[in-house]
């Protein structure tokens, strides 16, 4: 572990961003709210962000995305495309950083998706520790509100200096590059570092009544309470929002563009969401699933259960982008998890 | 990037020969431009691409015993993708990544009897499977061949479908659901689980391989189990949005009570015994 | 279609907008003209003729004359695609639909209000004649009627969306309204804009009208849970929303 003067992790920002070898992004406030973006300047940076809008998952799973281009003249020429910026990621959540960890299994599975993976690659992670707790969040009950693994670099805030805990050689180059001033910790360090650990975890108001551990038992049980899907979906507005803000929600949707001469095009992919009314519809017309309940259902199995027995990860880090980008307040996890389990038990 | 690089991009194919089959199905010899063979198994399906249309997934009617290295896609005209495909002739290029997907276990199906039951389309891949029983028709024991359409002027296939009319290694049976007063039909009148009744199906060695549009399966499979006929002995293949066809977009999910199933990489071939009781499967 | 299909574009009771953005299109005009042959257009050209085979109609319809001329458009063309939320939902002018109609004319007209012939409700060109496509907005987005031009040439159903603005706001990363103590339409409203005007800070009005399944009755809960009277509420579904509202109940 090493120690680093705020002061000194600012020049660090700005000698980044200044030496412009990769793209520096960082959390900054965006209308009253926080978003990753390309950082400018070191004092935009917000380390005391609670959430972010979007997971920084946009940064490799961008929301629109070229796959492949084609010219169609007597021949037919297909290439595929992959616009990697390589990028240095700072502020990033435990929450996130073990989504992301997640996403990783998902796009490397069987047939591994370079799209994603290449862009993953070629990005340093720089996590922080928590020091505001969105009022949304369950992290704690996820075991998501700190991290030992997943980044390159992690901060935590030890009120006039930040500890450094250096999670791969990526994070140590970085170091070596750009640092200036950079201490070793002291015992007490660690112990402060593993204190404020501690203290976060306590900070959640939301949480959950049982180990996540039980979810996928419980969505197998939960799964035919019909009535229940039904009650809880019924103000929803098959709008995607949860789907869409979510850091472990990876489907997409493909269209080809045509130029404007016909002649050439790219094929690009979308975030989607199995909210949308549409998502299961195949190309005869049927829908197979068709009610509003069914597709909610279906989120909430794909986080209980669905991806735990695909990849052996609960697919829900307790960030709580869901409910609090939710407009009827239907979609807190921790709500619809808990009163499910009321209902089975 | 080459094709190694990214999962999603096709190779270059060329259309090589086309065959109206009906007023909305034709099928389509196509050729790899790298020359090489599709390299599928009887069930498996590929993505075909239109570029500027988009890509659908399609599955391979042709057995991999096939002579020569084409392969034959049979293709219902019923969205961008395959509306566009029917505009297509001869010598044009269209993009192909896969095969994809589960095929039926041919192994297991060896020295065993077959009843093969297609309904519409359902025949395409099936047919992959049959001619391939035809091509080794030692390895199997008596063949019956079961398939329905809505009216006669769908039926698909119809040199071969002659063929295994009066082929004598086999007992193909077939039903249309209506006839036109206009039409000379000799076959059976009637949905087909009205053809089940009349198999004669030894339960112990029996094996039945499904495939037809999604109202079919749940009658089909309530006759067949009226014959007792253990799940496990049949095989599926069920059809879903299956858009990347390499399990990452999401879209041909199956789920049910006990868990889910990607269609594009646990299918399109599903055991029926594995998806009984799914909810969204049949 | 054919190699280079003829297009023609008509104009009902409306601001004109949606055709501005057509001849508004600037470089891409030309590249438009490459794929389309433009036999009317009567904001920017002279020349008309009745042999057509797409139609582009921008405008609601509200009086008999309109009805007929639309009966011979359709008749003439292939295919006829509505543009602008007055063709494609009623738009703006059937904010009138639910108000008393003398007091409608007398208030825009005066006393020579009986001069004008007028139905009391404005209608989506769908309430007369059959459409095929429509692009939606108001006024629409450029790309998205190159979209739909583009498909229509290559004979591809154009991708209009049918889910909520959310979901590009979403895309966008836009602090959604509700959050910042303001009330939208975007939740029952097809999305297909980009979000364009939350994108920059205001508001969804709704001029793409609803999508095909609005859960109408969670967002008016919603909206009078966030402190918005009934009169309110009804405003803000009016403002766009009235004509389908009505040819909902119709059906």
């Amino acid at each position: 572990m090493k120690i680093i003067d705020k002061e000194d992790l600012d020049s660090f920002v700005a000698d980044m961003i200044e030496k412009g070898e990769k793209e520096v992004v960082g959390v900054q406030e965006k209308g009253h709210k926080y978003a990753f973006q390309e950082l400018k300047r070191a004092e935009d940076l917000r380390l005391d962000y609670d959430v972010t809008m979007l997971p920084p998952k946009k940064y490799f799973m961008p929301q629109r995305e070229d796959l492949l281009e084609y010219e169609k003249d007597e021949d037919l020429s297909l290439e595929g495309v992959n616009e990697v910026v390589p990028r240095i990621i700072i502020g990033i959540h435990p929450y996130d950083l073990i989504a992301i960890e997640q996403m990783d299994r998902v796009f490397s599975d069987t047939y591994e998706d370079e799209h994603y993976l290449k862009k993953r690659k070629e990005s340093v992670l720089i996590g922080v520790n928590m020091q505001e707790v969105s009022e949304w969040s369950f992290a704690a009950s996820m075991g998501t509100a700190t991290t030992d693994y997943g980044y390159d670099l992690m901060l935590t805030d030890l009120g006039d200096r930040y500890a450094i805990e250096i999670g791969s050689s990526k994070g140590s180059d970085l170091l070596e590059r750009y640092c200036v001033d950079l201490k070793e910790a002291k015992s007490e360090d660690i112990e402060s570092v593993e204190r404020e650990k501690e203290k976060i975890k306590e900070s959640f108001e939301k949480e959950f009544e049982f180990s996540p551990e039980s979810l996928p038992w419980l969505m197998e049980q939960g799964y035919e309470k019909k009535e229940f899907w039904e009650e809880h979906a019924e103000d929803c507005y098959s709008c995607g929002s949860c789907n869409l803000v979510c850091p472990t929600c990876y489907c997409f949707d493909v269209q080809d563009i045509s130029d404007l001469s016909l002649g050439g095009g790219k094929r690009t992919r979308k975030w989607d969401g199995c909210l949308l009314e549409s998502f299961a519809v195949v190309a005869s017309g049927e829908n197979f699933r068709e009610e509003r309940s069914e597709r909610y259902r279906h989120r909430y199995m794909r986080k209980g259960k669905y991806l735990y027995d695909m990849f052996g990860d609960i697919a829900c880090v307790g960030c709580g982008r869901c409910s609090s980008h939710c407009v009827p307040d239907i979609a807190d996890p921790t709500v619809v998890f808990n009163e499910l389990m009321e209902e089975v038990r | 990037m080459s094709a190694e690089e990214s999962i999603y991009l096709p190779e270059t194919a060329t259309i090589v020969d086309t065959k109206e089959m009906t007023e909305r199905e034709k099928l389509f010899e196509v050729e790899l431009d790298s020359g090489e063979e599709l390299g599928h198994e009887p069930g498996q399906f590929v993505e075909l691409s239109i570029p500027g249309i988009g890509e659908a997934p399609i599955s391979v009617s042709s057995a991999p015993t096939k002579e020569g290295h084409t392969f034959e896609l049979c293709v219902r005209a019923v969205g961008n993708v395959t509306n566009a495909l029917h505009r297509k002739e001869k010598g044009d290029k269209i993009g192909i990544r896969g095969p994809y997907g589960t095929s039926f276990p041919v192994e297991e199906l060896e020295g065993r009897n077959l009843l093969f039951i297609a309904g519409g389309l359902g025949i395409a891949p099936l047919r992959s499977l049959i001619n391939y029983v035809i091509d080794k028709r030692e390895d199997f024991q008596d063949v019956n061949i079961l398939y329905g359409c809505r009216k006669p002027c769908e039926l698909l296939y119809e040199d071969e479908v002659e063929d295994w009319r009066t082929n004598d290694e086999l007992d193909y049976r077939e039903t249309v659901d209506e006839c036109p007063d206009d039409v000379c039909w000799e076959g059976n009148v009637g949905v087909i689980t009205t053809l089940i009744p009349g198999v004669d199906i030894d339960v112990e060695n029996t094996y039945s391989v499904v495939c037809g549009p999604p109202i079919m399966y749940k009658f089909v499979l309530q006759e067949l189990e009226e014959k007792e006929l253990p799940a496990e002995q049949i095989y599926l293949s069920m059809e879903r949005r299956m858009k990347c066809g390499v399990g990452k977009c999401g879209h041909c999910q199956i789920n049910g009570e006990e868990g889910e199933y990607y269609a594009c990489q646990d299918g399109p071939v599903f055991n029926y015994a594995d998806v009984q009781g799914f909810e969204e499967a049949i | 279609m054919s190699k280079k299909p003829k297009a023609a574009i008509f104009d009902f009771a409306g601001c004109e907008g949606d055709e501005l953005q057509i001849a508004n299109l600037e470089e891409q005009l030309l590249d438009l003209l490459n794929i389309v042959e433009v036999v009317s257009f009567r904001e920017v050209m002279t020349e008309h003729s009745d042999d057509y085979d797409i139609a582009f109609i921008e405008g609601s319809v509200t009086r008999d004359h309109d009805a007929e001329r639309l009966k011979r458009i359709r008749d003439n063309a292939d295919i006829v695609v509505a543009i602008g939320a007055c063709a494609t939902i009623g738009g703006i002018n059937s904010i009138r639909n639910t108000q008393d109609h003398e007091e409608v004319k007398q208030r825009v007209y005066g006393d020579k209000g009986d001069m004008f012939e007028s139905w009391d409700k404005a209608k989506a060109v769908d309430a007369v004649i059959d459409v095929d496509y429509k692009v939606h907005g108001c006024p629409i987005d450029r790309d998205e009627f190159l979209h739909v031009v583009k498909s229509l040439v290559m004979g591809k159903e154009p991708n209009i969306p049918d889910y909520p603005v959310c979901v590009e706001c979403k895309l966008n990363e836009n602090v959604c309204a509700f959050e910042r103590d303001e009330f939208c339409v975007g939740p029952v409203t097809r999305a297909g804009c980009d979000a364009c005007c939350v994108n920059e800070g205001t508001i969804c009005w709704g001029c793409r009208g609803l999508i095909d399944n609005p859960n109408e009755d969670a967002h008016m809960e919603v909206l009078e849970e966030y402190g918005l009277t009934p009169e309110e509420v009804m405003k803000k579904f009016s403002l766009y929303f009235n004509w389908q509202e009505e040819a909902r109940e119709d059906e």
